[in-house]
Order: structure tokens, then sequence, then C-alpha cells
């Protein structure tokens, strides 16, 4: 097989101008696999084992990778990227796109990409896990958590998994837990969708939003963790996971294009 | 996880929908949709500011717009948040501090054009997409709750216009018509988006209307529907624009008046049904799109009360229309630099002077392509009686191509040309609709470039954009400067205004920043508050 995609790459790089460089084997599941293994040969010290990143800069559900184009990502590796820890690359060309191909993938949006859950399954769960009451979906559900509703559109599969499985890992904007505390006793708690040392804006369970003047206020009590519970791996088990993020992939916030009358 | 309101001591706590009724009653502290209130006039009640303490006008706050490229938004105020728009994004401030709430980015479209605003109705805020979609999101939060295609931009449509909200649906248009589609105007449902009716601006073959288009460019006409519209409650009466027919500079494929291009439509709100129509370009060949406000007035006229219908057009003239039954009442000029046609005739027709049409080597005609005026905003003061306009003499060369047209790939027929040693020059003009008079001019001075508005106030100011990248303010009645701030960035938007906790601002969006100043206030000192983690 390796050799067969070899031949092919040779050819379609030879008929390919350089201004027009594309990766001849993208989304192919072979050079994906072939890919991961280059990269935890040859990336993985500096971005990281899951591509999370370290010393280098992470490469999974990463906005730069989806924004630059193949020929860009090709040349960074190639050659390295000047000014940066970032080196050149030794490898074949072949291999570099076999690289690029397996990052693209931890890239692509969670709804291209197959999953092994059953969806239906996983809609259920987000019922009776409790979900719906933070996160909503088409307008239905809490507020205090982010909306869900265009998840698969915007999120990788990698993304939307370490979300539910490490919920602090990073915090998404505009959802930290705060409790206010004002100056005449009273006390407010919901999550900050902005705070200066002048103002703050809470966005409470009930959906209510406050505009907090800072001067009344005499202590802001932050919580350390998110409000999202780290402890799905076990309540839901691997397949339920499986499921849970297979319903989650399938969120597109658009509707299909209805159909134009004939003119 | 599970969170209480303990307390709403010192906090405001945001939850008023805005209804249909609130927007209808017209405008008062807040600015509920794109013109302020359904009539267009652009006339705030507020009277905080005057023409005594204007000069003591300050920048409250400014919100920078990361990827903003060319806002040209009109923000919405409610319940202490404003809602501004970029090509398509969402931005939701805090209106007292201009901090970011939430911001939605709709990441799957593909194409950016500028966004003209957003609507708000119950408990969501509507805008469209530049690939056309009606995407409804919650105030509260941003959350996305649909996003509905409503044109197809295959077939050469785009969305940027505010979407307006009356009753319980949204009225859409479409733009486009430059390089060949078919506009039209489309109410959608507030609940779910769905089509309600659409009412095309260019007749199908066979329809009436049809005998005034050649086949050769029928299906792909244009009359882009690009700018919102005005609506009269009482008369269940939307007033909407259209834009130029296509190919925009040859009409030797579109013999006739290509109706219903370049015109104001009165459609029925419930069904789409066209009431009556008024062509103000017949037979376009200079690209004057009719996008300009159609701004709602009641006024004396032969003795009696009248429900008119005012429009400042690109083609130089402002004309005077009976809304109820779509009679031409009054056209005079509006600019000086005005060649194109001797004057209307009775039935509000203009008298095309021969020769004064786009050609091969190019002919001087005026006004400019770019109009005497535009889609900016213009107001009504009812109290002085004036119609604002900001107002652009100059004149281009003008020249056409019988190239065969091919929609959807930019052909236009060629177009028209600044004179270099003409650069032409802006002025904010106050007209009296009862004469048709110009009563008080005030010149720019820049470079002649923007695209920015005018609001109105019952502290008897007038804010408007210039073309030196300044917001400012002039005494109503006579023109007279008040205040002026410098944006350093070119205008392409209206201002407006609105009141929170008994204080009036004044707000507009820039390139790149939305400014909003109030009157000046000694700012207290503010502790630094203790924080701790929980």
């Amino acid at each position: 097989m390796f050799r067969a995609l070899g031949v092919l790459l040779a050819c379609s790089l030879a008929a390919q101008r350089r201004d027009e460089l594309r990766n001849p084997v993208d989304g192919s599941p072979e050079a994906i696999e072939a890919g991961r293994k280059l990269y935890v040969n040859s990336c993985s010290g500096c971005h990281g084992a899951n591509a999370e990143g370290g010393r280098g800069p992470r490469l999974h559900s990463s906005r730069f990778v989806r924004n630059a184009g193949d020929e860009r990502l090709f040349d960074s590796l190639k050659s390295g990227i000047k000014g940066s820890d970032m080196p050149a690359t030794p490898l074949p060309d072949d291999q570099i796109w076999r690289i690029l191909a397996f990052v693209r993938s931890l890239n692509a949006s969670a709804y291209e990409t197959p999953v092994a859950g059953d969806a239906a399954a996983g809609g259920q769960l987000f019922e009776s896990a409790g979900c719906r009451n933070c996160h909503q979906i088409a307008g239905k559900g809490g507020v205090l958590g982010p909306d869900l509703t265009n998840l698969g559109l915007t999120r990788s599969v990698a993304s939307i998994r370490e979300s539910i499985l490490k919920p602090n890992e990073r915090w998404t904007e505009g959802h930290r837990g705060v409790t206010v505390i004002f100056r005449d006793g009273g006390k407010l708690e919901g999550v900050a969708r902005n705070n200066t040392n002048y103002a703050l804006q809470v966005l409470d369970a009930r959906g209510a939003l406050h505009h907090v003047d800072k001067a009344q206020v005499e202590e802001l009590a932050w919580s350390r963790k998110s409000l999202m519970p780290e402890d799905y791996q076990t309540r839901l088990g691997r397949q339920g996971l499986n499921d849970l993020i297979a319903f989650l992939s399938r969120q597109a916030g658009r509707a299909p294009a209805p159909k134009e009358e004939a003119r | 996880m599970r969170l209480f309101l303990v307390a709403l001591a010192a906090t405001v706590a945001v939850w008023g929908q805005v209804s249909y009724e609130q927007i209808r009653n017209g405008m008062g502290a807040e600015w509920l949709t794109y013109a302020g209130d359904y009539s267009g006039k652009r006339h705030s009640p507020l009277k905080q500011i005057t023409v005594a303490n204007a000069n003591q006008l300050a920048a409250k706050w400014v919100y920078h717009m990361e990827v903003g490229r060319r806002l040209e938004c009109v923000p919405l105020v409610h319940d202490g948040v404003m809602y501004v728009t970029n090509s398509n994004e969402v931005h939701a401030l805090d209106a007292r501090t201009g901090r970011r709430i939430w911001m939605f980015k709709d990441e799957q479209v593909k194409g950016s054009r500028v966004n003209r605003g957003a609507a708000v109705l119950g408990e969501r805020v509507y805008f469209v997409t530049t690939d056309a979609h009606l995407v409804a999101l919650n105030r509260r939060t941003g959350a996305l709750i649909w996003s509905k295609q409503y044109a197809d931009p295959a077939k050469g449509y785009f969305g940027s216009a505010a979407p307006l909200a009356v009753k319980n649906r949204l009225i859409v248009g479409v733009g486009g018509g430059d390089s060949g589609m078919r506009g039209f105007v489309a109410a959608l449902s507030a609940e779910t988006g769905d089509e309600l009716w659409k009412t095309y601006t260019i007749p199908a073959r066979g329809e009436p209307g049809s005998e005034t288009w050649d086949e050769k460019v029928i299906d792909w006409g244009g009359g882009g529907t690009w700018l919102s519209g005005t609506f009269d409650p009482e008369l269940n009466l939307l007033y909407w624009t259209t834009g130029n027919p296509w190919p925009d500079f040859y009409g030797g494929d579109r013999k006739g008046d290509n109706l219903y291009s370049d015109s104001v439509l009165a459609l029925d709100a419930t069904t789409g049904k066209m009431k009556w129509h008024f062509q103000f370009t017949p037979h376009d060949v200079w690209d004057w799109d009719a996008q300009a406000w159609p701004v709602l007035i009641e006024m004396p006229w032969e003795g009696k009360p009248r429900k008119v219908l005012l429009h400042a057009n690109r083609n130089g003239f402002f004309y005077v229309i009976d809304r109820v039954t779509g009679e031409f009442l009054r056209a005079t000029p509006y600019v000086d630099k005005l060649t194109w046609a001797r004057g209307v005739d009775p039935k509000g027709r203009p008298i095309v002077v021969p020769g004064q049409v786009p050609s091969p080597a190019g002919t001087k005609i005026c006004p400019a392509v770019r109009g005497a005026s535009n889609w900016m905003s213009p107001s009504f003061n009812p109290e002085t009686g004036l119609l604002h306009v900001p107002v652009l003499e100059q004149c281009d060369i003008y020249t056409s191509s019988a190239k065969d047209p091919q929609p959807m790939k930019g052909f236009a027929g060629t177009g028209g040309e600044q004179i270099p040693a003409e650069p032409g020059k802006f002025y904010m003009r106050a007209l009296d609709p009862k004469t048709g008079k110009r009563i008080w001019e005030y010149p720019m001075t820049g470079p002649v470039t923007m695209w920015a508005g005018t609001v109105s106030t019952a502290g008897g100011v007038l804010f408007f954009g210039d073309d030196d990248g300044q917001l400012v303010a002039v005494e109503s009645k006579t023109g007279r400067h008040l205040w002026h701030f410098q944006m350093g960035q070119m205008l392409t938007a209206s201002p407006i205004t609105w009141e929170l906790d008994g204080r009036q601002y004044v707000t507009i969006a820039a390139q790149t920043d939305v400014f909003t100043f109030g009157l000046h206030e000694a700012q207290r000192s503010i502790p630094v508050v203790r924080e701790r983690e929980k």
C-alpha cells in the first residue's frame, strides 16, 4: 500500500505547479495512520503526544492549522520556521504530506469526521446525564455552559472529547463561575461574561444578565474549576462516551438550503 | 453545579422582551430597530443633550472589532445591552462600559460582505449572513437557535441588510443586483425562520410588468433589496426600495422601463402583495439604486393633512409621495450638479436630457454613480419640519459596453469614473418637504468618501458623520456647528442616540470601532476589588 501511495504521490506532485501545492493524500485513512506514526517519532517531542502542544504550539483544534493552506504547512515542515524553534525536517516529501494528513485530521470538524458511537443513543444520554441543564441546543436548555447548537461544525472530535473528559484543561471565555459579594452584604452567583476593574457582567442560572458596578463590590470569588463535572469518563463508560460524542458531532446549526423554485 | 441567585443588590438585571408593540410605539430611550422606529424619521425624543451643552460631549468608550473591516451597522440598544454587527458576526456589548458580553460568529459562511445591523424581537436577536441565512440567537447568551437560508448564493444573492421585525415576522432583502439576480423581499417567521411570503421585484415572464423588459435579461434583472424598509402599522404597509436593473450601465438588452427596479414598493406586511409602486428612474443606465430611506411623515398638502413618504433619491430629485395611494406629489432637485434630466413631468417621470447616458467613449453626467445621496440615513425633525440629507455634489464620466451580459460574472456594462479635476464635495443639507427648498447646508472638507448618515434629537441637535472621520453635532434649526470628534477612520454607518440610567448617549460605528459619547462627568474613584478562588 505504501509503495502504491508513493508512486501516486510522485506522479501527482510532478503534475502540480509550485503555487498550487495541495496535499495529494489529504483525507486518506492510510496516510493519516502513517502520518500519526511519523508524527509520534518526529513531532511529538515538541508538539505533544496528542498534539496538545508543549514547546511547540498545539496542533489539534488549531485555528492556525485550519486556516493555513497546504503549501504553507508543507513549507513550515520542510524548511522550518525562521525565528522559532521549529527546525527543517530531513524527511522526504511524501512523508511530510502524510504527517500533514494526520495533523489535518486532528482539525477536521467533528461533523465531517466518522465517529464510532451511536448518535441516537448519545442524544438520550445528553438528556439523562443532565447535559441540557447547563447547555443549550437549538434554543433549549440551560445558559451557564457554552451553546452546543453548532458544535459539530466548529470543533473537532478531539476537542469535544477533551472538553468532556478534561473540562479544566482550558477555560471557555465567558463561562467561569463567580460569586459576587456586594458591599451591602448581597450576593450574586453565575458565570462572568466579562470582567474589568470597573465593571462585571454576570449571567445567572435563570438566564438573567446582571451589569455589576465594581464600586458596589466587596469581593469576587472565582470557581477554581469549571462548572462541568470531571467524572464523565466513569459515569458514561467508553460506549456511552462514544455515543455522546457521536451525538454532539452531529450538532450543526444550519438547516439544509431550501429548494429554489424553477425559473 | 447548582447555582442560585442569592441577591440582586447593586446590579441591573436584564429581563424585558422586545415586543412588536414596543417598536410600534416609536422611539423612546432605546434604539430597537434599524431606523429607530418604523417611520424612518430617526428623530429621538431625548433632549438631555441640547444646543447649549452639546459642546461638553466627551467619549465614553470605544469598542474595537478585532476583524472589523468596514462597519456599516446601526447598533441596537435594549435593556442596557448594545447589539452591533460585523460581517457574519453579532457582538453584544454592555452599553454602560462597551465591554463585550458575548459574540456570535458564523464560521461556516463562505464570503464576507458588509452587514448593516440586527433586529431584536422577543428574547431573540436576528441578523443575516453574507450567504443569505437569517440567524436567530438568544439575546442574553448569543446561543444559536436556528439558521435558515432564505436565498441561494449560487443564484447571485447575498445578505447584508438589517432584518426588519414586524409583528411575528422578519422582513429580509437581498443584494447582488449589480451582477445579475432577481431581487425579492421576503417575510420569514420569527419563530421558525420559515418563509411566509416572497415578493419578487422583477416580474416573471408573462406577469404584469414583464412587458417593460427584453427577454434577454429579465430572468436576471436585478432590483436588489439590500436596505431595510420602513413600515406604517395603520396601513399595514411596508415601504421597500429596490436597486438598479442589470446590466447597470448598458440598457440595450433591456429596452423599456424595467419595472420594478429603482422603485419604492408598498407591500402588504401580511401577504406581501404589492399595493402600489413608484419608479424614480425608469430604464436606469446610471446605477441609481433607490436605496435611500422612505421617511414616513404626516404633513399638510394643499390645505389637508396627508400621509406622505419623503425620499431623496440618488438621481438628484427629492420626492414627496402620497404613501396611501402612491400618488406622486412633487419632486425638486436637491443638488446643483444635475444634468441628466430637465425635471420631472406631472406624473413624476424624469424628463431625460438627450445624450446624457453612458457611452463607449464616456459621457460626463451629474449626479455621480454614488448618487446625490445614497443609503446613508437621512432624518426628519418634526419640530423644525426639516429633512436632513447627506448630499454629494459630483459628476462622473459614465461609459457603457454592449458586451453580451453573463449573469454572476461581475459584468455591469462598465460604469462611472470620478473626474480627477472635479473631486466633488459632500454637504449636510436641510430640506423643507413643504416646499422642496434647501433651508441650510453644512459643507464637508474631507476626501469625499463616506457613507455616514444622521440622527435628529428633540434637544435641537443633529448628529452626523462627515467625510473627514468626524462625528459632528450641529443645531437642527440652522446647521450651526456645536461639537465634533475625530475618530480617525472613514465613516460608513449612521449614528444613534439612546438613554440609560438617566444619561443620553450617542453612538456611531466607524471602520473598525464603535464609539459612544455622552456629556462629560467627572469619574469616581473605584477601589480595586478583592478576588480569591473558591
